[in-house]
């Protein structure tokens, strides 16, 4: 196995372009027959948002509550320290027992998720994660 | 260009239209299954006899993806006043692609060894040419980050929704693409955790490579079964499946963020909802229930066609598997409240898999290998939290319930 793992090459990521050639193709065909072979007609009626029968009153487009942007500025928080992870954890498992680097990877990593632990009580203890 | 390249693009080829197929019929099964579970009888009307043989065969309402599919083409396809236009027709193209793109990675037949033959001569332009002995991965792409492939294209879904809510205009389309958003960026972090602790027991982030180490040793499922169930969870949560289908809870939002969408740009986002199932009942299958492995059948890591061909089918039925349970529970659970669904992501799985992240790293720096102790370690994580939970302090409850009699909401006094 270890011979082939060597056989990793760009023109292995030849398919996947391929493949988003096909999707695009796809989703844009679709959307374009549709169009065509549909039937068409307008009117001021028809063209109002369906909001369930009542006229809308306003755009959509308006403030809404501060708690999702406190749920996106967490996320970037955490999803960033996973992607930092990543690496560390393909690494650490395939060093040799011996290897004096094998405490050094654990201690800072440690050290790492310990400063994210804490990031994570200073947002509970402050009501990030309530939404009653 | 290798002949890597020219199997995983036939891969590719194959799987998409297998994967078109399945979108069309499993919306007929989940039909049936919700007719079944619900003691009716599902569609059963719509044959495949095209009007060719008599009305009596009807095939089980098999061809009832067909009508669909004509239907909705033929439908009109309404574009309203008030929207975004440019977004508005790009969104269900935007969720269409990274649900395509999604499943390229997933090892369906393991690795295929060949002795090379000779093309005959009567085949144009190849005949007579011959093709080496060669050894490939049966996947449509081979790549070393493959489990980190899978995880970043799922999570590129999102954008095509909130496009879909935004362009809308539509103050249901809005709250539910803000829902869908929260709800899926919250269920990304447990699940990039669960894939960071599979990483970093096997340290490899190459598919095929995870399920030849799995079928060596003992399924993932045995190892982490709460992480599996966890994880089961997350990829409910990222499809938008019941019973997190905040997104499009019809009581509240009637269609959510698809509510202003009709036709086939209607239809590209099912298809992406469905085609996101299958996606993640694949990963589950890959992570933890060794892939393309049959218990008990000791299948070479490296095989010729007959073990592809079998490897490719338990794959199938893994996933399909996998499916039917998401639509079962679909049927069977009840939805989740927007609070009860973000504290469990926050409060509930995130604490959970960071110490069973913790306990693994250092499961691995003792190099302790047997999966009793994960399993165990599993087991005593899924007890104790729910005691710990108790021990955490709670703030000021906001939403007090109040007594009805001497509140101001009183019937009795004015």
């Amino acid at each position: 196995m270890a011979n082939l793992s060597t056989i990793d090459s760009i023109s292995h990521y030849g398919p996947i372009v391929v493949l988003l050639v096909m999707a695009i193709l796809f989703g844009v065909g679709n959307v374009i027959l549709t169009t065509v072979l549909g039937p068409r007609s307008q009117g001021p009626v028809k063209g109002m948002a369906y909001e369930s029968g009542m006229n809308p009153f306003s755009s959509a487009r308006r403030r809404f509550h501060v708690r999702f942007y406190v749920v996106a500025m967490t996320f970037l928080l955490f999803d960033v320290e996973i992607v930092f992870l990543y690496p560390w954890a393909v690494v650490f498992g395939s060093l040799a027992d011996e290897s004096a680097l094998r405490p050094l990877f654990l201690g800072r990593v440690l050290f790492f998720l310990l400063t994210s632990v804490v990031a994570f009580t200073y947002a509970w203890r402050k009501g990030v994660f309530r939404y009653d | 260009m290798s002949t890597q390249f020219y199997v995983s693009v036939l891969t590719v080829a194959i799987t998409l239209k297998v994967m078109l197929l399945a979108c069309a019929y499993l919306i007929l099964l989940e039909r049936k299954m919700c007719a079944w579970i619900q003691n009716r009888i599902g569609p059963n009307r719509t044959g495949l006899s095209l009007g060719i043989l008599p009305l009596r065969f009807h095939f089980w309402g098999l061809g009832q993806p067909l009508a669909d599919g004509v239907k909705l083409l033929f439908k009109e396809d309404y574009t309203p006043l008030n929207v975004d236009r440019p977004l508005f027709i790009a969104a269900p193209i935007i969720v269409m692609i990274p649900a395509m793109l999604g499943w390229a990675v997933v090892p369906w037949g393991g690795l295929w060894q060949s002795e090379g033959w000779m093309w005959p001569t009567w085949i144009p332009f190849i005949g007579g040419g011959s093709v080496e002995p060669f050894n490939v991965s049966v996947t449509g792409a081979a790549i070393n980050i493959g489990i980190l492939y899978i995880l970043a294209i799922g999570s590129l879904a999102v954008y095509g929704i909130v496009l879909g809510g935004y362009a809308s205009n539509n103050k249901y389309s809005f709250f539910g693409s803000l829902r869908a958003t929260a709800q899926m960026i919250s269920y990304e972090i447990p699940q990039g955790l669960c894939v960071l602790i599979m990483i970093l027991m096997w340290s490899t982030s190459r598919a095929d490579f995870l399920v030849i180490l799995q079928a060596n040793s003992t399924w993932n499922l045995f190892y982490h079964p709460l992480l599996a169930i966890i994880f089961f969870t997350c990829v409910l949560a990222e499809c938008n499946r019941a019973p997190f289908d905040l997104a499009e809870a019809e009581q509240e939002l009637v269609g959510g963020y698809h509510t202003e969408y009709a036709s086939m740009k209607w239809a590209l986002f099912f298809f992406g909802e469905y085609m996101h199932m299958i996606t993640g009942s694949a990963f589950f299958a890959l992570l933890f229930l060794g892939g393309w492995d049959l218990p008990l059948v000791h299948e070479p890591a490296v095989g010729g066609l007959a073990w592809v061909a079998l490897k490719i089918i338990v794959f199938a039925i893994k996933t399909f598997l996998l499916v039917a349970a998401m639509i079962w529970i679909r049927w069977t659970l009840p939805r989740l409240r927007f609070d009860q669904l973000m504290r469990l992501a926050w409060r509930g799985l995130i604490p959970v898999t960071l110490a069973m992240l913790l306990i693994t790293s250092a499961f691995v720096y003792f190099g302790i290998e047997n999966w009793i102790y994960y399993c165990v370690a599993n087991v005593i994580i899924f007890f104790t939290a729910p005691l710990i939970s108790q021990v955490i302090p709670t703030g000021a409850p906001v939403n007090r319930r109040v007594p009805l009699a001497g509140s101001r909401f009183s019937p009795a006094e004015t």
